[in-house]
């Protein structure tokens, strides 16, 4: 998988980024939004999407490069390139290339785990956790099911025994 | 700025292992554009549709587009789909007619999103127990009986009465409260909570305490109905009885029926009294106690995430990885793992960070960014050129004081060149709106009229830094708790003291220099003081975030009261686990034990300390950037009940040993008595030990287990088995343990006779004196911490009246010390059983680990500094509390003496300048000049310059 940002994508193929999201919103592209107004998509789509228009290909591995971490394991990548239609094409040595290069990254990735968190719940135990993460050098998710955090203490009048305001 | 929050969002699925999880995530649609809304409110007034608000436990209303409260996070509204007029039916879109920014966007699509994370941690809380099942209660049907969680809104200045204690029937104040504990916890019978709920006592008394604030006049009464007041936590037994000694009367009781009052007014309420008697009492209001429950949505999560959960329905996890599911890489904490107070919320919610990092240390930093600030504009000769931003804080302060007049007022003090008024200074928009104005109007100083710098100041220091001004440059008038929280009667005058406030900020902001914050290198090292079970474990998890350690331990091996003990709470054995974790520790290479070790010196603060340590017979140096206080505490040897006079009167410990040892005469007995609190909860030491009672009725089922014939006894004053603890005392009753209630002022008496023991004590049931016969008789003796008091002295850290280490904040910092860089766990800071001392031992862990990913640190700039006039007097050497002021003489030049001061050191507190006859030494940001103008301001109404 390779995440994009639809504006850096746009740029390399010097189109309008609302063209992108055109693209993506038609199902021309297939890709599925992920956080932060970034997509994920398959580097075998990619590669697909960019022969269907004889757009040169030699940019993928930026991005790939830049966003190592949501790349998958080996063997998912390596069923993928078996399907490769794009075998006897012509640019076919580059495509190699970029397999070669991924599955480097994955094995660094089976060795590295990944240096987020994901924390479910916004009270104050949620709120704690998140802080000691984020503040000692991991990435923290944090989920929440209502509109905003707080939890049950926020709710709290006074806390004893010091009767300090719970908010 | 490492925080992505997804809010309205739940887990879809869940995929990977430990260290590579792949988890979708529905995003809900909020229908409203977080980047556009600016909170302002507008669509809330215009929308048409009321709706209960649950944030007001559905006491309030709120609309239908809303935000959960006024200090939300994030603050931005959000459309209720279920409620919203235009999503059910089609029509309206009034908020969207009104909202000034375009914000609501109606075609907002949920989308699922797929997060690659490395470890999970679950937190969701739990579900306060709906009473509307027991009918005996009346609740839903009689207005005046409400659950403590409605009460508790009640209360609150932000609540359905703004703050107005007046009950629901006819909105007048009560005078007779009752609060009935134990709805929903410890209940077998109308529910299926065996547990007890951990918290409702301490909250109950809470709830009194605060009531008496608010009730003013004759005849108020507050009654808390109880089986057992369960008050086990620190400073909480010297809180209830202050309550008791005050105005809150303690009834032992459980009500079996509530019968609404006269013309539905309310209540009416029957119970038998102790001594047996029917009563019938008449109150104005019952407050529910309500239980916590496992969340509702509990099931699901541990199906989704592979969990298991116990037969409560709370997350299951192990006494010696107390936040560890069977499922690598997924921890829990908070409420969802057993009802907790905050404390222990807070705490174990640093012990699941703990052990997060601990799996992911090899990818630390690889995600998070840091954050970069425009350089900074040199205003420091520029003329003051001051902007003053006046927060409504929603309705808290502009209710009291009028912020317009106080705007109008600001525009002609001195140098302002710049007034505006916010809804909500804080919020993340006006930073944006400061940001700007900053710029428009060349501000080079700014005072924010709102609430307090101990909360907000680091916000807007933020702000200005990232205006391309010094952090240092603005300064906060603390208009709602100085203000309008105080004054809410006298508006006119409040707001005149509002105008004085902001006088004064605006003359001393003008006086205000940049400061440049003194960056210190961290030394990533730990040193963790004592080799018990908690500092074991907290050097365990440093070490496996890859950070060295220095574990040091007076006695000759590790393991502390752990080696005394037998078996956990939940069963699991200790002695097996204790040597694997000792052998852990001692193989573990980034671990130095050093055993029969004494701390003799400590030099230096937060980041870089260094001390000697003797050790057997050499002396030994080491630097390290912060300490994990963990020195453990001890079973007192008990003064009463004959204890020492024979073998078969024992200790807890002693007991312990005795059954490791297999003493055959233990199993063989007829009769063994436990007696509780020995030397806990009286005058010499008002707190409970915490642990005696689970320890105490663990024994008996063990007795009783051994020899089923044997007469156990536990003569108690209120049993404090919190938590699931409470099964294990309802299976010794089972058994046939017999419990039996005695009270401080009339204690048991213990008499050996022709070589038997005997125990006196008056059964409150039969009321009468009783006889037991006790062939051993068991003494749960006070827990009391080690000496403490040259560590004490080294670091300048405190204890509390009762000798256990002081924790910065004994809600929101129950793991950090006063002291900077110190942390505190196990029973050093308070008796705790197995599970919360590694609890901590691993929370004290995350928390060091904050500051050891770092290689510099940056310290406040408020800082003293010495200036030419000082002429080596000294007299700010000995006023310095953290000794921080050095004498030093030069004697190759000048031949005179000076002080230094080592900014490390400095609290900025300011004695030394207040000490100074001469001006010889400053703090930065408290200079003479700018006190005075402000005091100027304050007394003279009119500015010097």
């Amino acid at each position: 998988m390779i995440e994009i940002q639809i504006g850096k994508l746009a740029e390399k193929f010097s189109v309008h980024r609302n063209t992108v999201s055109n693209w993506i919103k038609s199902g021309k592209l297939a890709a599925r939004p992920t956080i932060a107004k970034r997509y994920l998509i398959d580097e075998a789509e990619l590669i697909r999407f960019c022969d269907q228009f004889d757009i040169p290909k030699d940019f993928i591995g930026e991005f790939e490069k830049n966003d190592n971490h949501f790349a998958q394991n080996s063997s998912v990548q390596k069923k993928i390139s078996g399907k490769n239609p794009l075998k006897q094409n012509p640019f076919a040595p580059e495509q190699t290339g970029v397999n070669t290069r991924q599955n480097n990254n994955e094995v660094t990735m089976t060795d590295k785990p990944t240096g987020s968190v994901m924390v479910v719940g916004g009270g104050i135990a949620g709120m704690q956790a998140t802080l000691d993460l984020a503040e000692s050098g991991y990435r923290v998710y944090m989920i929440e099911k209502s509109a905003g955090i707080g939890g049950a203490m926020a709710q709290l009048d006074k806390t004893f025994p010091t009767n300090d305001c719970a908010m | 700025m490492n925080v992505e929050l997804l809010t309205l969002s739940e887990i879809v699925d869940v995929e990977g292992d430990a260290g590579n999880f792949t988890i979708k995530v529905k995003k809900k649609s909020r229908y409203v554009d977080t980047d556009k809304c600016i909170a302002c409110g507008l669509c809330a007034e215009k929308c048409p549709k009321k709706v209960d608000d649950e944030f007001n436990a559905n006491m309030g209303k709120r609309k239908a587009i809303y935000i959960k409260y006024g200090q939300s996070v994030p603050l931005k509204y959000a459309i209720d789909p279920d409620n919203c007029i235009y999503l059910t039916r089609g029509k309206c879109r009034a908020c969207e007619k009104f909202c000034p920014t375009g914000a609501i966007n109606f075609d907002d699509k949920e989308e699922i999103v797929s997060i690659n994370v490395g470890a999970v941690i679950l937190a969701p809380g739990f579900k306060a127990f709906d009473p509307s099942g027991l009918d005996c209660y009346g609740y839903g049907i009689i207005p005046d009986v409400v659950t403590s969680l409605e009460y508790e809104r009640m209360l609150s200045a932000g609540g359905p009465f703004q703050g107005h204690l007046v009950r629901p029937s006819d909105h007048t104040e009560p005078k007779k409260i009752a609060w009935l504990q134990c709805v929903g916890s410890r209940n077998t019978n109308q529910c299926k909570n065996g547990y007890c709920s951990n918290v409702c006592c301490m909250y109950a008394i809470k709830q009194a305490m605060v009531t008496s604030e608010h009730l003013s006049g004759e005849g108020t009464e507050q009654s808390i109905f109880y089986m057992d007041i369960r008050s086990h936590g620190k400073e909480f037994e010297r809180y209830y009885e202050n309550a008791r000694k005050g105005d809150v009367q303690f009834i032992q009781a459980r009500p079996h029926t509530i019968d609404p009052g006269k013309n539905n007014n309310g209540v009416i309420m029957r119970y038998t009294n102790t001594e047996g008697r029917q009563i019938v009492k008449e109150f104005d209001l019952a407050v529910l106690s309500v239980g916590l429950e496992a969340p509702e949505d509990a099931p699901q999560l541990a199906e989704k995430f592979k969990i298991e959960l116990n037969h409560y329905g709370f997350a299951k996890t192990k006494d010696f990885n107390p936040v560890s599911t069977i499922r690598p890489g997924v921890f829990v904490t908070g409420a969802f793992q057993a009802p907790k107070d905050i404390p222990q919320s807070v705490t174990e919610a640093s012990t699941a960070a703990a052990e997060a990092a601990r799996i992911l240390s090899a990818s630390r930093g690889s995600l998070t960014k840091t954050k970069t600030y425009p350089p900074e504009n040199d205003v420091k000769d520029q003329v003051p050129s001051i902007g003053v931003f006046i927060c409504s804080c929603g309705i808290n302060i502009a209710n009291t004081v009028d912020v317009h007049a106080l705007a109008e007022y600001a525009k002609d003090l001195p140098y302002v060149s710049f007034v505006d008024n916010n809804l909500f200074t804080c919020s993340a928009d006006t930073q944006a709106i400061i940001a700007e104005k900053i710029k428009e109007h060349k501000l080079n100083r700014i005072v924010i009229a709102a609430c307090t710098p101990r909360t907000h100041e680091p916000l807007f220091q933020d702000t200005l830094k990232e205006a391309s001004l010094n952090g240092y440059l603005v300064e906060m008038v603390n208009i709602r708790n100085q203000n309008s929280w105080v004054h809410q009667k006298e508006p006119e005058k409040a707001t005149q003291k509002a105008k004085d406030q902001v006088w004064m900020g605006v003359a001393r902001v003008a006086k205000n220099y940049p400061l440049d914050q003194i960056s210190v290198n961290v030394v990533r090292k730990a040193l963790v003081i004592g080799g018990g079970l908690a500092g074991m474990n907290s050097a365990l998890a440093l070490a496996d975030q890859g950070y060295d350690c220095i574990l040091i331990e007076n006695n000759d091996r590790l393991g502390g009261n752990a080696w005394f003990l037998n078996h956990t709470y939940k069963g699991e054995p200790i002695r097996p686990m204790l040597e694997k974790i000792i052998d852990k520790v001692e193989n573990n290479e980034k671990i130095n034990v050093i055993k029969n070790a004494q701390l003799l010196s400590v030099q230096g603060s937060i980041g870089n300390f260094s001390s000697e340590i003797q050790a057997d017979n050499e002396k030994i140096n080491v630097n390290y950037g912060v300490a994990v206080v963990a020195t453990g505490a001890k079973e007192s040897r008990p003064a009463e009940y004959m204890y020492g006079k024979d073998d078969r009167i024992m200790t807890h410990l002693e007991f312990d040993a005795a059954v490791r040892n297999n003493n055959n005469e233990i199993k063989k007995a007829k009769s063994a008595v436990f007696i509780q609190c020995v030397g806990s909860r009286d005058e010499k030491r008002p707190y409970c030990s915490r642990v005696c009672c689970t320890h105490a009725v663990e024994s008996a089922i063990f007795l009783k287990t051994v020899n089923p014939e044997m007469n156990v006894y536990i003569l108690y004053r209120d049993m404090r088995t919190y938590g699931d603890r409470e099964d294990l005392y309802k299976k010794a009753r089972d058994l046939g343990v017999l419990f039996i209630r005695f009270n401080r002022n009339d204690k048991p008496e213990v008499s050996i006779e022709n070589n038997e023991i005997y125990v006196k004590v008056y059964e409150p049931v039969v009321q009468l004196p009783v006889k037991l016969y006790a062939d051993f008789l068991i003494l749960a003796a006070a827990i009391v911490p080690n000496k403490n008091d040259e560590l004490v002295e080294l670091y300048k850290c405190g204890v509390n009246q009762d000798g256990f280490l002081n924790e910065a904040h004994p809600k929101l910092k129950p793991v950090d010390m006063p002291v900077d860089g110190l942390f505190v766990a196990g029973m050093c800071n308070y008796p705790k059983p197995v599970d919360e001392s590694i609890a901590q031992g691993l929370a004290a862990a995350s928390r060091a680990g904050v500051i050891l990913s770092r290689d510099k640190m940056k310290l406040d700039a408020i800082k003293s500094m010495v200036t030419d006039k000082c002429d080596g007097c000294a007299l700010c050497v000995d006023a310095c509390p953290y000794n921080a002021i050095k004498l030093e003489h030069d004697s190759e030049k000048t031949g005179k003496s000076y002080v230094v001061s080592d900014p490390a050191l400095c609290r900025g507190c300011g004695i030394c300048e207040a000490t100074c006859p001469k001006g010889g030494i400053i703090v930065h940001g408290f200079t003479t000049e700018q006190i005075q103008a402000q005091v100027d301001a304050a007394l003279t109404n009119q500015l010097i310059y």
